[in-house]
Formats: C-alpha cells, sequence, structure tokens
C-alpha cells in the first residue's frame, strides 16, 4: 500500500478548526446550564414551625447540629430538601441509543481507520 | 535538588538534537500524581453520594467503586507499562483500537481534568471565602491565582511539579490520619457516634434506588487515579514505576476512603454530610478542637491545590499528545527547549479553565468531570480485551501482566452501566448533551480532520504486527 | 485584611501570567519551530526497551 502523504494545512485553517472545538466544548458544557437541563429534581418538603423533633433529629444528631451553630429553622432547608427519584422510560431509552449508538460508530469508524494504519506500518513486512 | 535539576537540563539545544519530555520522575512521583489528583475527592465530592442515598449508600458505593478503580488501576498498569507514551489512555486507544478512539480518549481526557481542576479552583475559593466570613468578599481573585500559579509551576517543569504534589498531597492524607485516630476510632460513643447518626430509618432513605443513584458521586472517592498514565514519558522507568506508583495510590486511596467515610458519617449527621462542600472540615469543627479544624482546612486547601496541579498537567500532556499526531495543528506539540514541558498546551488551557471557573459552579463542574471519567472507564474495559486478543500474552513484553482476565474488565464494564443509570437519574439530560458532542467532533474528525493525519507513523510501539489484521 | 489580600492575588496572578506570556514569546522567537515540535512518540522506548521475548 502506498504511503499516504497528508495534505498541508494553511494556518488560516488551523486556527479555524482549533476555535471549532473550542466553541464545541464551551456549546456542550455551556448551553445545558444556560437551558436550566442541569440538576436533579430537589424539592423542599416544608414543615411549618420546625423544631429538632418533628424534623426527626435525636438528641445525638441535635448536638452536632448545634455544635456547627444550626437551630431547626435553619436546619429545616437542609434537612428537608429532598430528592424525588422519578424517570420516564422515553428518555432512558433515548440515553441508551444515544450512548450505544456512540460507542459503535466509534468503535466500527475506529476500526476502519486503525486497519490503515496497520497496513502502512506492516504492509511491506510480514 | 528540583532547582539543580532544571539549571542542568540542557538550555541550548544543538542542531538536529530533538527536545523531549525529561524522564525525570520516580514510582513516589507517580504516586503523587494520581493520589494528588484524586485525595480532593476525600474532601469534598464523595459526601454528595450521601445526599443522594443516605450514609450507608455511601459506605456501599465507596465499596463497589473501590472494585471499579482497582480494575482500573489494574488494567491501566498492565497498558500503560507496556504502551509507555504521554498521553496515557489516549496513546493506548490509538494502538489499540485506532485514531478515531484515541482522538475522543484524548477529550475525555482533557473535559474530565480540566473540569477538575476548575472545581479544585472554585473549592479553594470558596473555602477562603467561607473562613474569611468578610462581607462582599468574592472568591474569584484566589481562584484564579490558584489556576495561575499552578499553571506556571507546571510550566516551569515537571520534576518541580510533581515534588510538590509529593509534599501536599502527604500533608493532606497525614490530615485524615491524625483526624481519624485523635477522635479514638476504637471506641464508638466517646467522640464518633456511628450508632446515633445511622438509624435503621436514615440509613437508606430513598431506598435502593438512592444506592444507585448514590453511584454517580461515589467515583468521586477516586476519579483522577488513572491519571498517572500520563507520565509514561516522563518517568526513569515506565514499566516498572507506573504499576508500583498506580497500585501504591489505590492502595492509599482505598484505606482514605475508609477512614473519611467512617470519621465524617460518626460526626455529621447524614442530611448535613450531603450537604455541606467540606465534610472533614466539618467533621473537624464537629470534634470542637480547634487544631483538628485548622489542620483539616488547610488539608482540604492543600488536597484541592495538588489535584489542580495534577489535573494541568495531565490535561496538557493529552493535548499535547494530539497536537504530535496532527490529530490537532501541531503547533500544540512543541516542547520548551529549557523546562522540557509542553507549555503551549499548558497556556492554551490556562484560560479555557478560568473561563469556566467564572460561568460554572461547582457541583456543575464536577459532573462534567464525572461523564467524562465515565467514557473513559468504558473504553478502557473493552480496550483491555482487545489487547489481550490482538497481542495475546507471551507476544509482547509487559511491563505488568494482571490478574484474573478478563474478570476485571467485566466488572468494570458492569459498574459503568450501574453508574449511567445513576447519573441518567439526576443529570440524564448533561449526559445526553455530552455524548452529542463527542458524536459532532468524532464525525467532524473522522471525516475531515483526519485527512492531515499520517498513517502508519501514528504506530510507534516496536510491536508485532497484531494478530487479525 | 482580605480585600487587600485579594488584591494581591490579582496582582500575582497577573505578574505570572505575563511573566508566562513573556516566556513564550521569547522561546518562539528564539528557536525554529522545527527544533520546538521534534519530539517523537515512542522514541526513547524504542531505544531503550525491546519488545522481544
Amino acid at each position: 500500500m502506498p504511503k499516504y502523504i497528508p495534505p498541508e494545512q494553511p494556518k488560516v485553517m488551523q486556527v479555524i478548526d482549533i476555535a471549532f472545538i473550542v466553541v464545541a466544548i464551551f456549546v456542550a458544557l455551556w448551553l445545558p446550564l444556560k437551558l436550566g437541563l442541569a440538576g436533579v429534581s430537589k424539592a423542599i418538603d416544608k414543615i411549618e414551625n420546625p423544631t429538632w423533633e418533628s424534623l426527626g433529629q435525636n438528641p445525638t444528631m441535635v448536638g452536632f447540629w448545634e455544635k456547627l451553630g444550626y437551630d431547626p429553622t435553619t436546619a429545616h432547608d437542609i434537612i428537608q430538601n429532598k430528592f424525588h427519584y422519578t424517570w420516564d422510560i422515553t428518555t432512558l431509552l433515548v440515553m441508551v441509543v444515544v450512548v450505544v449508538g456512540y460507542f459503535i460508530f466509534l468503535f466500527r469508524a475506529s476500526d476502519k481507520e486503525y486497519r490503515e494504519v496497520i497496513d502502512e506500518k506492516f504492509g511491506d513486512k510480514k | 535538588m528540583t532547582d539543580a535539576a532544571i539549571t542542568t537540563s540542557p538550555s541550548t539545544v544543538a542542531p538536529g538534537q530533538r527536545v523531549s519530555l525529561l524522564r525525570v520522575l520516580g514510582p513516589a512521583h507517580v504516586w503523587a500524581l494520581g493520589v494528588g489528583i484524586v485525595l480532593v475527592g476525600e474532601y469534598t465530592g464523595w459526601n454528595f453520594a450521601v445526599d443522594k442515598g443516605g450514609s450507608l449508600a455511601a459506605l456501599i458505593v465507596c465499596w463497589f467503586i473501590g472494585l471499579l478503580y482497582t480494575s482500573v488501576a489494574m488494567i491501566d498498569s498492565e497498558v500503560t507499562s507496556t504502551v509507555a507514551a504521554a498521553g496515557g489512555q489516549y496513546a493506548q486507544a490509538k494502538h489499540i483500537v485506532g485514531p478515531l478512539m484515541a482522538f475522543n480518549v484524548a477529550l475525555y481526557l482533557v473535559f474530565a481534568y480540566t473540569m477538575l481542576e476548575v472545581s479544585d479552583a472554585i473549592l479553594v475559593g470558596d473555602l477562603i471565602v467561607t473562613v474569611a466570613g468578610t462581607e462582599g468578599l468574592e472568591r474569584h481573585a484566589f481562584v484564579v491565582l490558584t489556576i495561575v500559579v499552578l499553571a506556571w509551576l507546571n510550566y516551569r517543569g515537571v520534576l518541580m511539579t510533581l515534588n510538590v504534589n509529593f509534599v501536599i498531597t502527604a500533608i493532606a492524607y497525614v490530615a485524615i490520619i491524625i483526624l481519624f485516630f485523635s477522635v479514638q476510632p476504637w471506641s464508638q460513643g466517646t467522640v464518633l457516634k456511628l450508632g446515633d447518626l445511622i438509624t435503621p430509618e436514615n440509613a437508606l432513605p430513598y431506598g435502593w434506588i438512592g444506592v444507585l443513584a448514590a453511584f454517580h458521586f461515589g467515583i468521586w472517592f477516586y476519579l483522577g487515579i488513572e491519571g498517572t498514565t500520563q507520565a509514561a514519558e516522563e518517568v526513569r522507568s515506565p514499566a516498572r514505576s507506573l504499576p508500583y506508583g498506580t497500585m501504591a495510590g489505590m492502595i492509599t486511596l482505598l484505606i482514605g476512603a475508609a477512614m473519611t467515610w467512617y470519621v465524617c458519617a460518626s460526626l455529621l449527621p447524614w442530611e448535613y454530610l450531603g450537604f455541606t462542600f467540606f465534610p472533614l472540615f466539618d467533621a473537624a469543627r464537629a470534634t470542637g478542637s480547634g487544631f483538628l479544624e485548622t489542620l483539616l482546612f488547610w488539608g482540604t486547601v492543600l488536597a484541592a491545590v495538588a489535584s489542580a496541579n495534577g489535573c494541568i498537567n495531565d490535561a496538557a500532556r493529552a493535548w499535547f499528545s494530539l497536537g504530535r499526531d496532527r490529530y490537532l495543528p501541531t503547533w500544540f506539540s512543541a516542547v520548551h527547549p529549557k523546562y522540557r514541558t509542553p507549555y503551549r498546551s499548558i497556556l492554551f488551557l490556562l484560560p479555557i479553565a478560568l473561563a469556566f471557573a467564572f460561568i460554572a459552579d461547582l457541583n456543575q463542574a464536577i459532573t462534567f468531570s464525572i461523564l467524562s471519567g465515565l467514557l473513559g472507564y468504558t473504553f478502557m474495559s473493552i480496550n483491555i480485551m482487545m489487547f489481550r486478543r490482538k497481542w495475546p500474552l507471551g507476544s509482547i513484553r509487559r511491563g505488568y501482566t494482571h490478574p484474573f482476565h478478563p474478570m476485571p474488565a467485566i466488572a468494570l464494564l458492569s459498574i459503568c452501566v450501574i453508574t449511567y443509570f445513576a447519573v441518567f437519574l439526576g443529570y440524564g439530560s448533561q449526559l445526553i448533551a455530552m455524548t452529542l458532542f463527542y458524536i459532532v467532533v468524532s464525525i467532524w474528525f473522522h471525516f475531515y480532520r483526519y485527512k492531515y493525519v499520517r498513517r502508519g507513523d501514528q504506530f510507534t510501539m516496536p510491536w508485532p504486527k497484531p494478530i487479525g489484521y | 485584611m482580605w480585600f487587600t489580600l485579594s488584591y494581591v492575588a490579582w496582582a500575582l496572578s497577573a505578574v505570572l501570567a505575563a511573566w508566562m506570556l513573556f516566556d513564550w514569546f521569547k522561546t518562539d522567537t528564539t528557536y525554529s519551530e522545527d527544533v520546538l515540535t521534534s519530539s517523537r512518540e515512542g522514541e526513547i522506548e524504542a531505544a531503550t526497551e525491546k519488545h522481544k521475548l
């Protein structure tokens, strides 16, 4: 197999390539934040006039809370802030398809490129 | 010692001589790089697993994820002691799976480490602002200082960088040990109140779904230990130092994670433990000892600094390797003739880290890092199976051969699947967004960028032809 | 005091960043691009380790 000689890339295109990667990174990381997609369903289950007892804290726990400088009112938002684990099967399927599809494409395309590499590297000798 | 090493390195380059990274590191530096990056996870981050599923769930995932990372460390040691090149998993992927995979792996690494670096710097800034307690004081100055000083250190040479990392990592680790022994861990009830804090009602407040969800942040106990491989081109004897340093690091971390969980779960109510950003520091405060409080404050700062330092080192090496193979412009593959560091890569990643330190918050930065890490581990489990198939034992010389193959690879892949589900429970849309990003850049690379890459030259190991090609 | 410290932090960051930029400029103008990008993967590997049994 003849040796593959890559074309020379002009300087300007190199800069554009880098700009593309950087923009893609920012879009991927920043956009979910801006669209408010990130994060979990966490909500505060409010209790009126909380006491340590109604917050379900035993005397030992109360001791540590107080050492850290909390009273029932300030601790309320921490203790009652709870997850609500719900999910729907559609989103899960979308995720599975995207991730699995990504890996399949990745390994297939890599294999194609890898064969060229091996052919060129080991082509003339056994 | 370190100064001498820097000044004795050739400052002028003779014509025709090549400028490469310096081979100056030993196993202790490998340990410092690996543990240095990870240890901050004991100081913050792992405790969000408590938030997701309760204290007991955090302990369960600590063990399971410990298993995952032991597999990672074993697999990595075998492959990297054989493929010893800067870029670590990137060079592994290039020789075993193929160029596109390698490109993706390098991006995972750059993402995981840069976001971790950002989290570390934010942590330092937040902690200083918390301790200062001054109205109107912003964290930005301290965040920027952390990132810039460490970039400078990295710019000036790898030996000094990792010597510093060794010292500060050791101090941060000793701080955990001191905390552990000063709360009389052998007698529950004196200082520690595990039995009162974890009751049958609150051990698993969300049941088993909470345990699954906790896998997400359980990763944080050990995330980054695989970074030891980035030093492959700079250690004196990669075949020996890398497995040794990585395994020693993993053992250090398993012990550290166990101590951290035990002390924190015995001193802080789980709701608080899952909420705080500084679990060990708060545990020290809960003991009421001023000495421990100061010690763990410095432990947190040093652990975060060590981590950011290692991350800059690793991300720059991965980026540098991409340039060297023309996956990105070769401009990035420059090595500083005097300091022998990939200086342009270090400088290029610096403003990116700074930008994210301003726009992201700690939780989000951590999640970005975890997602990229997770994609990387998925790759590693498949990679090792292909490695053993293409070059069976005995066909090439391996620095280290991991036992029980393919059990570690299968364990690793199964735990990755569980963790994907855990991520889905909290950050599913982010995972999809990130994967879409990787799909887009993969298409870009495969159909456009790859034409600038030399084919056969990418394969640099003096190995025989792989079986099946 | 903390505000003074934060100004010191800004100043120090600026100085170090400026030094790196200066050194970068100096290095890039002193050495040719061929020398700077002459590192090759696996070079030392091939010289020191033999992967034959």
